[in-house]
């Protein structure tokens, strides 16, 4: 790695510190305030606070739903990334065949990212609503008994698809800039040694892949596990009976609409906590198998 | 082992660029082949026709007895060295030897001991378990090279695999080569546009212009008699002299049964074959005078570059240093023999 020493001693300090200063705001600040506040016990009027220690913790913790929630979260995180990760990858395999066209059915792939959450959401709910739902009329025709108002599993597959699509743009970019970098050589040198098809890609492109995909699944776990409250919220609001309340939807569930903001305080400690674990095993674990250029 | 046969292969892109106009080539079983032109000329793409990388726009291209226009790169039994080696980075150097001969099903002794057995030859058995970028760029070359040789194709095709590399390292790796080949005795086809690299590895050293066959031959064939002016200039270093016949005759002097060829437009000289005047005796000789512009000693021999009273540069040899001043005028002269004559067109008289 190259140093590069700026000759100005203030002006790196001034150069980095809009970052900073976001990140003090919005971080680290908010984030404070959910530590102090988790070991807080407000009475249900919101008059009078008093110091609990961890009891707040171990209500949580010790809780049927809380436990309930964490398990929707791992089954609701993998199964996005997967299918995230999966579908932008097939993809970007494909468009990197493309010959004619190649910008325009990139532009095309890549226009849901820029959908909010919500809309996104709201468009799968209305495509799979059960009342109205086109898709879900045709399901039903075809004798698929389609529910997502009153099967947790049903509601569960349409969180994960309407999740998933959203992220597939971002993951499908990315991708088809790491196909891009794959020096063209090592793609003939495979075609002279026979591979071809699904080996070569298994054998020599996903292989080539691993920093970029690696990249992903911290991405889309980080995703999976807090950009889709808006998704949850307007598709199933965590029902039904809390079959998709995943952690950050619990979160808000119990702090803003039960207000019980010591034990949802709590939960974001915890769900920090979590989410930096997660983040460090993958770096500490799956980054080893990662070869970088 | 096998013979690579062009017919009038043609390759044109987009449908109007063309690359490569016509190249007829008939290669023997067993022989280096270097395809040599400069940057453009086609040289690479003529390589990755054959080797099935690039289509073939018309014409025909067969390795032994097969034509092999539609066959994939890999039914084309060939093994290619590739400029920046293209090993598989995630693989061990064991890896990326076995790989292309686990793709064909060989049994897992036989792909035990080609390896063993071209790591030896290499030298290159103490890094069979090292990945391709713990390796110098030498190091890369050898399992490079030893992951065409185990696969024992018909033919190797080299894509100019010595540019990477230090000129020392260039030096020693262009000997390897050209031991390795000899002792295989597999068909050969080597691009390159270090015309020096050509000279010393070829059996056949083949001019490419412009995406057309300028002249085909052993290299002392092309040295000696280069059939045009292009490939005069092309072979030898510093290259040949050519010396304009409509502009140049004041500046110069020789005999009219030198210079009297009908259609005579052009002559060249190879700065090795000039001298200062008074060190050859007799026989009928070109002369002039030349003003020393600069004069670079390369060891055990300087060249100078001159020019001639009518503003034409004329390069030229004397053995070990040289004691000329920039500036200074000298008289220099070449036998007739050494003499090459080319018409307008280029082409040898």
């Amino acid at each position: 790695m190259q140093r590069v020493v700026f000759p100005n001693k203030i002006l790196p300090y001034l150069l980095v510190a809009p970052q900073i200063v976001l990140t003090i705001v919005f971080f680290f600040w908010p984030a404070s305030q959910a530590l102090y506040q988790s070991v807080i016990r407000e009475d249900p009027f919101g008059l009078k606070s008093g110091f609990v220690g961890f009891a707040n913790f171990s209500a949580v913790l010790s809780e049927a739903n809380y436990l309930n929630s964490l398990k929707v979260t791992v089954i609701f995180s993998v199964l996005t990334a997967l299918l995230a990760m999966g579908v932008a990858l097939l993809l970007a395999t494909a468009a990197d065949r493309v010959v004619r066209g190649k910008t325009f059915y990139r532009t095309l792939l890549i226009w849901p990212y820029a959908v909010a959450p919500a809309v996104a959401g709201m468009l799968w709910l209305f495509m799979f609503n059960p009342a109205m739902g086109t898709f879900a009329y045709m399901l039903r025709r075809n004798g698929f008994h389609w529910d997502p108002l009153l099967n947790g599993n049903h509601a569960m597959i349409l969180i994960v698809v309407a999740a998933a699509w959203k992220q597939i743009s971002y993951n499908f970019l990315f991708f088809v800039a790491g196909l891009q970098a794959i020096p063209k050589s090592l793609i003939e040198a495979a075609a002279i040694d026979g591979a071809r098809g699904t080996r070569r890609f298994w054998t020599i492109i996903f292989p080539l892949l691993a920093p970029t995909t690696f990249f992903l699944l911290v991405v889309n776990t980080v995703y999976a596990f807090f950009d889709t409250f808006g998704i949850i919220h307007s598709v199933t609001g965590g029902g039904p009976a809390r079959a998709t309340e995943t952690l950050v939807y619990k979160v808000y569930n119990d702090g803003f609409v039960n207000l019980n903001l010591g034990s949802s305080a709590a939960q974001s400690v915890i769900l920090m906590a979590i989410v930096i674990g997660l983040t460090a095993f993958q770096f500490r674990f799956v980054e080893k198998r990662v070869h970088y250029g | 082992m096998a013979t690579i046969t062009l017919k009038d292969v043609h390759k044109t892109y987009h449908g109007d660029i063309a690359a490569i106009r016509g190249v007829s080539l008939a290669i023997a079983d067993g022989e280096f082949i270097v395809l040599v032109g400069p940057s453009g000329c086609g040289k690479s793409t003529l390589l990755r026709m054959i080797a099935g990388l690039e289509s073939i726009t018309s014409g025909e291209i067969s390795i032994g007895d097969r034509v092999v226009n539609g066959l994939e790169p890999s039914e084309r039994d060939i093994a290619m060295v590739f400029q920046n080696y293209a090993l598989y980075p995630h693989m061990t150097v064991r890896q990326n030897l076995s790989y292309g001969l686990k793709n064909r099903n060989t049994p897992k002794e036989e792909i035990e001991r080609r390896i063993a057995k071209a790591a030896k030859s290499l030298e290159i058995e103490p890094f069979l378990d090292r990945k391709p970028r713990q390796l110098s760029g030498g190091q890369r070359q050898r399992v490079a090279m030893g992951r065409a040789i185990v696969r024992e194709p018909a033919a190797f095709l080299f894509d100019e695999p010595l540019s990477n590399l230090d000129a020392k390292l260039r030096v020693q790796m262009r000997v390897e080569i050209k031991r390795l080949q000899r002792a295989l005795g597999t068909t050969s086809v080597y691009v390159t546009h270090d015309q020096l690299e050509a000279m010393t590895l070829a059996d056949r050293l083949v001019v490419l212009n412009g995406g057309r066959i300028e002249q085909v031959g052993t290299p002392i064939e092309l040295y000696e008699n280069p059939a045009t002016a292009f490939v005069a200039t092309f072979i030898g270093s510093p290259s040949m002299n050519l010396l304009d016949l409509n502009t140049g005759n004041a500046a110069w002097s020789a005999p009219a049964a030198l210079v009297g060829k009908p259609g005579l437009a052009t002559i060249g000289i190879r700065p090795e074959d000039i001298t200062l005047a008074g060190d050859t005796d007799g026989g009928e000789r070109f002369r002039a005078r030349v003003r020393v512009g600069a004069v670079e000693l390369v060891g055990a021999e300087s060249y100078v570059h001159g020019t001639l009273a009518n503003g034409e540069p004329l390069v030229f040899r004397v053995a070990g240093r040289s004691r000329m001043m920039i500036d200074e005028e000298v008289e220099v002269a070449a036998v007739a023999g050494s003499l090459h004559w080319f018409d307008a067109a280029g082409r040898r008289l």
